[in-house]
C-alpha cells in the first residue's frame, strides 16, 4: 500500500475493462486502458499534497492550481476573497510543516535546563517541560497529520471509487457483499473503528493509517455507487455501448468529469476528519506514542502547565482550527462549482 | 377582461431577445405566437408572467383592468400568479412535483388552500374528474401518460380561476390524440371567457385554436393577423417558409424514391426476398407491470428500406426499438441480427441528444473518441459539419451549451461517422420546432440517400412518417399491430393505455 494511487487508478480501470458484456471485439489492449484512467486518478489523489506545494500563497495567480482542476471552467470566474484567504492559511500551515524542520530541525532533542522557557526571537513557541523545541514539535506533528490524513484520504478514495464504480457496473452479488460491507461500517462510529484498530497494535502509524482509511473509504463508495449507477443507466452510455467506444471512454469522459466534483468535496471533509480523528486519539492516548510529536498529543502534554505556559497548548489548537477553517473555504467552493456544472449540462 | 402590453422588450448585454411594441389579448379570441426556438416567444411569456432569469433585463408595461404594472419588476405580477395569471408549463411530466399526488399537487393551486384545506381537495378532485382523470387523483405524476400530465398541469393552472392562461409550447412531447384533448381544453377556456395567450410552435395547434396569430422572428414580430389568414395566405416570407416546413408540405427529392417494399396491410415483413435481411425479430412480446405492450410481433428490417413506428404515446414503440437494438431483451421471441450489423454499424439516435452525449466534456471529446476508435478519417468529420452546416466552434461547448437542434445533427454526423447499415432514430425531432425539424430531417435522410443505410424512425407524427419512410407499423396499446404502407388509411386512434410506459 506504498503507492494507493497508482494501485487504485490501476485496478479501478482493469475492473472497468473486464467487466464488459460487449464489445469485446475491439476492446483496447490494457496498455491502453491504464494511463487514461490512471492519470486522471492520480490527479485527483495527487492533489492536496504536492500541488498545494507550489507557489506563493496568497498572490493572485495561486488559485490556478486548484482551479485548474475545473478546466477553466472556474478559472474565468476567479477566486472570491473567501477561498484566497482560506488557500493561504492552508499554504501558510503547510510551508510551516515542511520549512520548520529546517529552522528547528529535532523535535525530540532535550535540554531539561530549558525547563519551560519563555518564547523568544529564536524559540517563538518556548520549549516545554523536557527542554524540547515546542515549533520544532508543532512542524513535526502538523506534518505527520497532514501526511497521514492525505495519505489516509488517497486510499480511502482510491478504494472507494473502485468498488463504487464496480458495484453500480456489475450489480448483482458484488454489490450485495459490496454494500452489506459499507453498511456494517457505517452502522459503527468513525472512531470507534479506529480505535479497535489502534487498540489492536498499541498505537503504530500504520494501524492508525488502516483503520481511518478503513472507515472512510464507505463515503466514497456509497456516493460512488449511486452516482455511478446514474451515469451508467443514462442513454449517452447505451450510446457509447452501441459506438463500441470501450470502457476507457466510459470511465474518461463518462464517469469521471462526473465524479471528479465529488470526490473532491468529500476528500477535503476527509483531510479534516482524518486531522481531527488522529488528534483525538492522541488526546485521549490510545493514538500515536510520546515520544511522538502529534497534535493531539502536544495538548494533553502542555495542560499541567497550562498556567505556566499556555502557549504551548493553544499552538497545536490554533494549526487544527487553522487546517480545519481554510478546508472548510475550500469545500464552499466545490460545492458551488458542482451546482454550476450541473446547470451547464441541463 | 383585456390586457394590454406595451413596448416589451427583454434584452441581455445590449442585444434585444424580445422587441413587441404592442400586444392585445382580449377575452374569448385567443392569441397564437408562432416562430422557431430562440425567436424570443418563450421569454415574452415569462416576460409576462414575471419569471425571467435573473440576468435579463426587461423594459415595458402592462395594463389590464385600469391596472397598471411596470415589466421590470418582477414582483409585482407574483401576487397575480394563479388569480389572475396562469402559466400553463411546457413538459409537464417535468413540471410536476414528482413526490406529490397529483390530487393534493393541484389542489394547492386553489384559492381555499390556505383557509380550508377540506374544500381545496374537494374542489381538485372534481376538477380532475372533468378533465378525465377521477381514477387518477391519488396517482403519482410518473405514472400518467404525457397527455394526462398535461390535464394535470392544466388543472393546476387554473384551479385558481386565473382568467389570463398563458401555455408556453404546451403541445411539445405530446402525440395527436392528447394534443387534440389539449386544443379542446383550451378553446373552453377561451370560450368561457378566459385570455389565451398561447406559445407554440406547433401549427396545428395553432389552427384548431384560431383566433389571432403572430409570427416571430430574431425577437421581432414580423406578421400579425387572423389566425386564417397568416396560416393560410402568409405574407412575409418568413411565415412562408415557417408554413413550409410542414412534414405534410415537404417537398424533397429522397421523398419520391422510397424501396418499394410495399405489402399489403396485415402481411408480415413486408420485404422481398431477395433482400438483405439486416434484422429479424420473430414472435416479440413484452410486457411491463402486466401491461402487454405488444405480443407475438413479427418483423423484419432489410437493407436501405425505411420504416416507420408509429403509435400513440406509450403504446411501445420505444420499448420495441430497444428490443430490436437488442438492448433490452424480449419476455418472448427472439431477435436476430445479420453480420452486417456487427462493429458499430447500428446506430440509434436519441429524442434528446443533450442525453447522448456525455454531459460535461466538450463534444470534440466524444466525437474525437468514436474517431480514434473507429481509425475514421478526421477529414471526413470536418467534410460533414460542412455538410450538415455546422460551425466547428460548436465542438469546443458542453452539450448543454448547443440547440437540440445543433446537437441532434452532431448526432446524426456521429452515426454517420461509422458507415451504420441501419440507423434507429427514436423520436429524433419530436422536440424540434418545425423548421429545425426539417433541417435535421434533410440533414438526416441526405446522409442516409448517400450511405444506403436503412432507416427505422420511431415517431407520433404520422405526417412526418409519411413524409420520410415507406412502409408503416403501427403499434397500439390493445396489442394489435398493423403493417402497412405509409399513406394507407390508418385506422382511429384509440384511447391511450392508463399508464404511460417509455
Amino acid at each position: 500500500m506504498t503507492d494507493p494511487n497508482g494501485s487504485g487508478g490501476t485496478s479501478g480501470t482493469r475492473n472497468l475493462g473486464t467487466s464488459s458484456s460487449d464489445a469485446h471485439g475491439r476492446e483496447p489492449s490494457t496498455a491502453q486502458v491504464r494511463p487514461a484512467g490512471a492519470a486522471e486518478h492520480e490527479a485527483l489523489q495527487e492533489q492536496p499534497g504536492p500541488r498545494l506545494l507550489q507557489g506563493d500563497p496568497g498572490s493572485p495567480g495561486r488559485a490556478g492550481w486548484w482551479t485548474g482542476l475545473g478546466r477553466g471552467r472556474r478559472a474565468a470566474r476567479g477566486g472570491s476573497r473567501a477561498e484566497r484567504a482560506a488557500l493561504s492559511v492552508l499554504g501558510a500551515v503547510v510551508l510551516f510543516a515542511l520549512l520548520g524542520p529546517l529552522v528547528w530541525p529535532d523535535p525530540a532533542a532535550q535540554d531539561l535546563a530549558r525547563f519551560l522557557e519563555r518564547p523568544s526571537l529564536s524559540e517563538p513557541l518556548g520549549h516545554d517541560h523536557l527542554g524540547r523545541s515546542v515549533a520544532a514539535r508543532l512542524a513535526s506533528a502538523t506534518r505527520l497529520s497532514l501526511l497521514l490524513a492525505v495519505l489516509c484520504v488517497a486510499t480511502a478514495a482510491a478504494a472507494g471509487t473502485v468498488a463504487g464504480v464496480l458495484a453500480a457496473w456489475r450489480g448483482g452479488w458484488i454489490d450485495a457483499a459490496l454494500r452489506g460491507t459499507s453498511e456494517v461500517l457505517i452502522a459503527l462510529p468513525l472512531l470507534l473503528v479506529v480505535l479497535v484498530f489502534s487498540a489492536m497494535a498499541s498505537g503504530g502509524l500504520w494501524t492508525l493509517y488502516v483503520g481511518l482509511a478503513l472507515a472512510q473509504w464507505v463515503e466514497y463508495f456509497r456516493v460512488v455507487r449511486a452516482r455511478s449507477a446514474l451515469v451508467l443507466g443514462a442513454p449517452a452510455v447505451e450510446a457509447a455501448g452501441l459506438l463500441q467506444l470501450g470502457h476507457a471512454h466510459l470511465w474518461r469522459r463518462h464517469l469521471w468529469p462526473e465524479l471528479r466534483p465529488l470526490l473532491l468535496t468529500l476528500a477535503t471533509f476527509g483531510v479534516g476528519t482524518s486531522i481531527l480523528a488522529l488528534s483525538t486519539l492522541g488526546f485521549v492516548g490510545v493514538g500515536l506514542q510520546p515520544p511522538t510529536a502529534e497534535l493531539g498529543l502536544m495538548v494533553t502534554e502542555a495542560f499541567p502547565y497550562w498556567s505556566e505556559a499556555p502557549w504551548m497548548s493553544l499552538a497545536p489548537v490554533i494549526v487544527l482550527t487553522a487546517v480545519l477553517l481554510g478546508l472548510l473555504g475550500l469545500r464552499r467552493q466545490d460545492g458551488t462549482d458542482r451546482v454550476d456544472g450541473t446547470q451547464g449540462a441541463r | 377582461m383585456s390586457i394590454h402590453l406595451h413596448e416589451l422588450a427583454v434584452t441581455t448585454t445590449g442585444r434585444a431577445l424580445v422587441d413587441v411594441t404592442d400586444l392585445q389579448l382580449h377575452r374569448g379570441r385567443p392569441v397564437t405566437i408562432v416562430g422557431e426556438s430562440g425567436s424570443g416567444k418563450s421569454l415574452l411569456a415569462h416576460a409576462v408572467m414575471g419569471t425571467l432569469a435573473a440576468e435579463l433585463r426587461v423594459r415595458g408595461s402592462m395594463s389590464f383592468d385600469g391596472q397598471y404594472l411596470d415589466l421590470a419588476h418582477r414582483a409585482t405580477r407574483r401576487r397575480l400568479w394563479g388569480r389572475t395569471l396562469a402559466l400553463l408549463p411546457q413538459e409537464p411530466v417535468l413540471a410536476l412535483d414528482p413526490t406529490m399526488r397529483v390530487g393534493a399537487q393541484v389542489a394547492e393551486g386553489a384559492a381555499t388552500w390556505r383557509t380550508d384545506r377540506r374544500q381545496a381537495r374537494t374542489a381538485s378532485s372534481a376538477l380532475l374528474a372533468r378533465l378525465g382523470l377521477g381514477g387518477e387523483v391519488r396517482a403519482f405524476p410518473h405514472t400518467l401518460s404525457g397527455g394526462m400530465a398535461q390535464r394535470v398541469a392544466f388543472a393546476a393552472a387554473t384551479i385558481g380561476g386565473a382568467p389570463v392562461l398563458i401555455a408556453d409550447e404546451p403541445s411539445k412531447g405530446l402525440d395527436e390524440l392528447a394534443r387534440a384533448e389539449l386544443a379542446a381544453l383550451l378553446r373552453h377556456h377561451v370560450e368561457t371567457g378566459g385570455v389565451l395567450l398561447t406559445i407554440t410552435h406547433d401549427l396545428d395547434l395553432a389552427r384548431t385554436l384560431g383566433g389571432d396569430v403572430l409570427v416571430m422572428k430574431d425577437a421581432l414580430v414580423v406578421e400579425r393577423g387572423p389566425a386564417e389568414e397568416v396560416l393560410d395566405h402568409p405574407r412575409h416570407p418568413y411565415s412562408r417558409r415557417l408554413l413550409a416546413a410542414e412534414p405534410s408540405r415537404w417537398d424533397h427529392p429522397w421523398m419520391r424514391q422510397h424501396p418499394t417494399h410495399t405489402t399489403t396491410a396485415g402481411g408480415r415483413g413486408g420485404s422481398r426476398d431477395t433482400d438483405a435481411v439486416l434484422l429479424t425479430g420473430a414472435g416479440l412480446g413484452k410486457s411491463f407491470a402486466g401491461k402487454t405492450l405488444f405480443h407475438d410481433l413479427d418483423i423484419t428490417v432489410t437493407a436501405g428500406e425505411r420504416l416507420a413506428l408509429t403509435g400513440p404515446s406509450g403504446s411501445g414503440k420505444t420499448t420495441l426499438g430497444n428490443v430490436l437494438l437488442r438492448l433490452i431483451p424480449p419476455d418472448t421471441g427472439r431477435v436476430e441480427h445479420s453480420p452486417a450489423l456487427a462493429g458499430g454499424r447500428l446506430q440509434k439516435l436519441y429524442q434528446d441528444p443533450a442525453q447522448a452525449f456525455p454531459a460535461r466534456v466538450p463534444l470534440r471529446h466524444a466525437l474525437g473518441d468514436v474517431i480514434r476508435r473507429h481509425r475514421c478519417d478526421p477529414r471526413h468529420l470536418d467534410t460533414l459539419l460542412g455538410t450538415l452546416r455546422l460551425e466547428h466552434d460548436l465542438l469546443a461547448r458542453r452539450p448543454g451549451q448547443v440547440s437540440g437542434g445543433e446537437l441532434q445533427r452532431l448526432a446524426i454526423i456521429r452515426a454517420v461517422l461509422l458507415a451504420p447499415t441501419l440507423l434507429f432514430a427514436d423520436e429524433p425531432t419530436s422536440r424540434l420546432d418545425l423548421i429545425t425539424q426539417e433541417e435535421t430531417v434533410r440533414c438526416l435522410m441526405d446522409q442516409v440517400e448517400d450511405t444506403d443505410c436503412a432507416l427505422v424512425l420511431v415517431t407520433h407524427d404520422e405526417a412526418l412518417a409519411t413524409a420520410v419512410t415507406g412502409r408503416r407499423l403501427t403499434l397500439h396499446p390493445s396489442d394489435t399491430v398493423r403493417t402497412g404502407t405509409t399513406g394507407s388509411d390508418q385506422p382511429a386512434l384509440r384511447r391511450r393505455p392508463a399508464r404511460a410506459l417509455r
